[in-house]
């Protein structure tokens, strides 16, 4: 699905919309912002999103356990007593080893979402200007530029990743690290394309003029023109980035113990389910697939508030 | 089209040699070693170790000596953590595995995936259309790793008709669910795929054109609608085999099916340069072989691009 969304945004058709659009209407963001609001799936997603959020940010508040405590009055008798239960404080039960998993849950899920809003829209960026620079200048640089887009995207990121982890520590701020440079082409292709389709236009004839440089161009002139692609490439890619970091920790490569995310706690839960204890696979698999679902919804919606065709 | 080719098989040298050296400097330059322990073997020993392995060496002459066995005798050397086993040894045990479900996984992907996708076409906003939108939403939600342990938990665990893992010997029974699992997002997106393409087609002039002309419908289907609509879904193919591959680490892993994704993560946590490097070697030569493949067969079936080719 993020893959026909990804061929619709880098077809030309698309480009010529999109170029079409942006210096047709003026009231382009209050327009979009209304389409959004009118999608009801999308503004539920949003809520969820924030709630989300929330129980990432402040869930630990409610918890009567941290993390990396053991409970040690329950191990041994998990499969019997470890389960979730109001009366013993901890309300998602324990993992295997008698820790508490509704904090560390909320701690995979802080993990998870800092990766994905951290490492999503930083590699965007990333690739985005790439990508500008690329589609402003041409020439060697571009070409230069594609080649090294193609052969990556041929290579299975999933190799280099592991054996980053492997050598480099496995801390959050390697693993943010690792995710942007294994995506430093994300929105690479689209916004060379916009580049391309915008810098023939009067009004940056007219800049030139006026004496502006390339530079200052592509940050006062084309940026404004392109944000909206990056805001659409970036919510595909946030989704992406948390699955991506969740399969590696899944792996076991991924952030080191005691902490966690959502796809450790995944691995563990799956580990363990043939002992009977399937609490500990259920809910943070269910917090996954909330992110996930919602984070879809606000996509699509986005989609189809910002993007002319769609309309 | 024999030219293309060419080029194209010309292309991969230079990748795999920027991804080997690349590999290969970013381990060596990595602190830590297959050989650092929690207790430090003595220095006279470490410097016999190291020299059995030629780690003594100056890295480029390493780099060298490696490049060398490789085109030469087809060596990729010994493994550095398990003692009596070379990379040779690994990949001969571990690949047939992944390949197997593999090939099984893409022959589910295309064979219902295809077919799924023509149906919603042909039934649009019917029964099947919509059944095919939730499993696409479903498939992005429940991506292969939260899936095969709900699958092993429905199967295995509760109906107790499959077994939950292991390979042997590569029985029908031991292959389905890794295929199943591995194998489902992707179904979905070429199901999705072919069903957009499709809805193209049907809607374009030559099609009415032909309805027009009095064809029995499985004729327009058939013969005029269904190669063009396949197109995009085959240039999909390409990626989805790089995907499939990352995919089949996870499988590997969660199935014990004792492929190479098992040795490749293993080599990981052990700090295995040779398996890691052998390994990264095979994953980037089979992606591009089946990337090729894909583009090959694409130019044969559309002639715009043959014509283009040549």
């Amino acid at each position: 699905m993020i893959g026909a969304a990804k061929r619709r945004l880098t077809s030309p058709a698309f480009a010529e919309d999109a170029a079409e659009e942006m210096v047709a209407s003026r009231s382009f963001w209050a327009d979009a912002g209304r389409r959004f609001l009118r999608n009801r799936m999308a503004v539920v997603s949003v809520g969820m999103l924030g709630l989300l959020i929330l129980f990432a940010l402040f869930g630990n508040l409610l918890a009567r356990w941290t993390y990396e405590e053991i409970d040690w009055n329950l191990l041994g008798r998990i499969k019997e007593e470890g389960g979730p239960s109001l009366s013993n404080g901890h309300w998602f039960g324990v993992d295997e080893l008698g820790r508490d998993l509704y904090a560390r849950t909320v701690q995979g899920t802080r993990t998870s979402l800092m990766v994905g809003f951290v490492a999503g829209p930083v590699s965007v960026l990333l690739g985005a200007t790439i990508g500008a620079l690329a589609g402003y200048y041409g020439g060697r640089f571009d070409r230069t530029v594609l080649g090294a887009y193609t052969i990556w995207l041929a290579i299975p990121y999933i190799i280099f990743f592991v054996v980053w982890q492997a050598f480099f520590g496995r801390s959050l701020g390697q693993m943010i690290l690792v995710i942007i440079l294994v995506n430093w082409t994300a929105g690479l292709l689209i916004v060379r394309g916009q580049v391309m389709m915008l810098k023939n236009r009067e009004f940056v004839d007219a800049a030139r003029m006026l004496g502006m440089s390339d530079l200052q161009i592509l940050a006062r002139h084309l940026a404004p023109n392109i944000l909206w692609v990056v805001v659409i490439y970036t919510s595909l890619v946030i989704p992406e980035v948390i699955m991506a970091e969740s399969l590696v920790s899944f792996l076991g490569v991924g952030i080191q113990e005691p902490n966690t995310s959502l796809g450790a706690l995944i691995s563990a839960g799956a580990a363990t389910m043939t002992f009977g204890t399937l609490w500990q696979l259920a809910f943070p698999a269910a917090v996954f697939v909330i992110a996930q679902v919602s984070l879809f919804y606000i996509g699509d919606g986005l989609r189809d508030a910002l993007d002319p065709k769609e309309r | 089209m024999l030219n293309y080719t060419l080029r194209r098989l010309l292309m991969v040298i230079p990748t795999l040699l920027i991804l080997v050296v690349f590999a290969f400097y970013l381990m060596r330059l990595a602190p830590g070693g297959p050989f650092t322990s929690e207790r430090p073997l003595p220095p006279a020993v470490m410097a016999n170790v190291l020299e059995r392995y030629g780690m003594d060496e100056p890295l480029h002459v390493q780099l060298w000596t490696y490049i060398r066995n490789i085109l030469c005798c087809f060596d990729f050397g010994p493994s550095f953590a398990q003692k009596d086993r070379t990379v040779n040894d690994v990949i001969a045990q571990g690949f047939p595995v992944t390949l197997t479900y593999g090939f099984w996984s893409a022959v589910f992907v295309l064979l219902l995936g295809i077919p799924l996708g023509i149906v919603a076409a042909l039934k649009h906003n019917g029964f099947w259309d919509y059944t095919m939108t939730g499993l696409a939403i479903f498939s992005q939600i429940f991506p292969n790793f939260v899936l095969a342990p709900i699958l092993v938990l429905l199967f295995t665990l509760s109906w107790g008709l499959l077994p939950g893992g292991g390979w042997n010997g590569g029985q029908w029974q031991y292959v389905v669910m890794p295929a199943i699992a591995l194998g489902t997002s992707y179904m979905a997106s070429v199901a999705r795929l072919t069903r957009g393409s499709m809805l193209e087609v049907l809607g374009s002039p030559y099609i009415r054109t032909a309805r027009a002309k009095g064809l029995p419908e499985r004729t327009v289907i058939l013969r005029h609608a269904l190669k063009p609509a396949l197109l995009p879904t085959l240039t999909y193919m390409g990626p989805v085999f790089v995907y499939m591959i990352t995919g089949s680490v996870f499988v590997d892993v969660f199935f014990s099916t004792g492929g190479i994704g098992q040795d490749f993560i293993d080599g990981a946590y052990s700090r295995d340069y040779s398996i890691l490097l052998g390994l990264a070697i095979l994953y980037a030569v089979l992606t591009f072989a089946l990337t090729l493949m894909v583009d090959l067969l694409y130019a044969w079936i559309d002639p715009k691009v043959r014509a283009g080719l040549s």
